[in-house]
């Protein structure tokens, strides 16, 4: 009998808190192969956090989890060292994500990790679990790219399953279940579907001032992509691109625009 | 998946013949039924304005997307859910439904349909339905009347196909023969999407319908517009 594959499992837990005017580390703890750099050298407005998952990536099998916490008045940004690679994994075994976010009163949490790349036979499921606060901001954006089209990479199949599900007060505001999966080929060329592009990005914004982000994401998001206020202070967005390589001109103007930052240094890599 | 255990709660179903269920069902779905379907694109009128639709053929290839794995499935599923729910788990399947649309639009397409369908059976039946979303309006309502879920799901599924074919009609436009061709194209794709629907879990449905997405977003910023979404 083959041997089963080796399984990564890691955990990461953070928390934010504000003192003394600047966002600090109140609480770390991390296991397994996810380890989590603060790569500021001083203490700022805005905590910066990077995962990095040691495992190289996602296959089969797999737990990763991250619950990361903006505490009251406090901001959190989350990002990623590298973009994350799901690697194809037997039909049976389905490689997990679980990512809690809560976002206390006064509080901002920017969960914006670079591009997922998904290759031929992943299996994947990814739960995002958001509790915000009445007076929280949070964006989230979850760029995702089915091979590297430079390299020659297609996807014929495999499964993803991206949950979200994002409450404010305990009130559910948000649900989006994308499901990739079976005959990925003809999703990526079905006109209603990928329409022939290989890359996506999921952009969601909460905030007071999120419909006044609305006009210019439009603009920054060009002819592939649409925007829409689904509730007051609740934007949405989706875009599409031939690549991940194309969709990073759209996207980068649409985060630092709905950052209000600069872009995490990793991303610039 | 089979029905739960009896629930003081949900209502018993009752003894609606066949005959009957097929009557009801098709007046709930005719065109004149009070809900306004034909104001709602679901983003078709951006597509076509954009010169992706053209002919019948790229129609039904853009409508099989999104029946197959878009709203079509979507919505059968929370039907079904709503059919065997109990009250607070309709209040659930509400949330879920109008947290679930990616767009004002598309929100504005499942909340006014299911209000203004809640307050037509409510008044006919003497049903208490308040507004919900239309998938889980449906299900509660078939429910209450004593409907088979099958033929609810499949006489839904193909419904909102057909209103879909009857925009495209008047935008692309299409001769009305050739709409038909469309929808009969589509009959079996309705007809198995319904009866996987009848089954599944809710955690199982999901959308990859991203460009009909993007197209409901997109037609909020249309310049000419004859349609709601």
């Amino acid at each position: 009998m083959a041997a089963r594959q080796p399984r990564a499992v890691g955990q990461a837990v953070l928390r934010s808190k504000r003192a003394r005017g600047a966002a600090r580390i109140d609480d770390l703890r991390t296991s397994g192969a996810l380890k989590l750099l603060f790569p500021q050298s001083r203490a700022a407005h805005m905590l910066q956090a990077v995962f990095l998952n040691t495992a190289g990536g996602v296959t089969g099998g797999d737990r990763l989890s991250i619950a990361a916490t903006a505490g009251q008045d406090s901001h959190l940004q989350l990002t990623s060292q590298a973009a994350e690679r799901l690697y194809r994994a037997k039909a049976e075994e389905t490689g997990c994500l679980d990512v809690t976010l809560t976002v206390e009163s006064g509080a901002r949490l920017d969960w914006v990790p670079q591009e997922t790349i998904m290759f031929d036979g992943a299996r994947t499921r990814r739960q995002f679990t958001v509790d915000l606060a009445s007076d929280a901001r949070f964006l989230a954006v979850e760029p995702l790219a089915l091979g590297r089209l430079a390299m020659g990479e297609r996807v014929g199949s495999g499964l993803l399953h991206d949950i979200w599900r994002v409450r404010q007060n305990g009130r559910l505001i948000f649900a989006d279940n994308l499901f990739l999966e079976g005959d990925l080929a003809g999703t990526c060329a079905h006109p209603a579907l990928l329409a022939g592009h290989l890359a996506t990005a999921s952009l969601l914004y909460v905030g007071p001032d999120a419909e006044a982000q609305l006009a210019p994401l439009r603009a920054a998001l060009g002819p592939f992509g649409g925007a829409s206020m689904l509730r007051e202070n609740l934007l949405f967005a989706r875009l599409l691109a031939p690549d991940a390589f194309d969709l990073r001109r759209p996207l980068l103007p649409a985060i630092r625009q709905l950052s209000g930052t600069d872009l995490p240094k990793t991303w610039m890599l | 998946m089979t029905d739960p255990l009896p629930d003081p709660m949900i209502p018993p179903i009752s003894q609606t013949s066949e005959a009957e269920a097929t009557q009801i069902l098709h007046q709930w779905f005719s065109p004149a039924f009070p809900v306004g379907g034909f104001a709602y694109s679901h983003g078709l009128e951006r597509v076509i304005a954009d010169g992706q639709i053209t002919s019948a053929a790229e129609l039904q290839l853009w409508l099989s997307g999104v029946l197959a794995q878009g709203t079509g499935r979507l919505d059968a599923v929370l039907m079904a859910h709503a059919w065997r729910s109990d009250a607070m788990g309709l209040t659930e399947l509400s949330d879920l439904a109008a947290a679930l649309a990616p767009s004002a639009e598309r929100r504005l397409e499942t909340e006014a349909q299911g209000e203004a369908f809640a307050r037509t059976v409510s008044a006919l039946y003497g049903f208490d339905i308040g507004p919900m979303p239309y998938p889980v309006a449906l299900g509660r309502a078939a429910r209450l009347a004593g409907l088979p879920l099958a033929a609810l799901l499949r006489m839904a599924v193909q419904a909102f196909a057909a209103n879909l074919v009857s925009a495209a009609v008047r935008l692309v436009p299409l001769g009305q023969t050739e709409g038909q061709g469309v929808t009969m194209a589509l009959l079996p794709l309705c007809a198995a999407i319904a009866k996987t629907a009848e089954t599944a879990e809710l955690d199982s449905i999901g959308s990859t319908a991203l460009a009909a997405d993007v197209a409901s977003m997109r037609h909020e910023v249309q310049d000419v517009r004859l349609f709601r979404s």
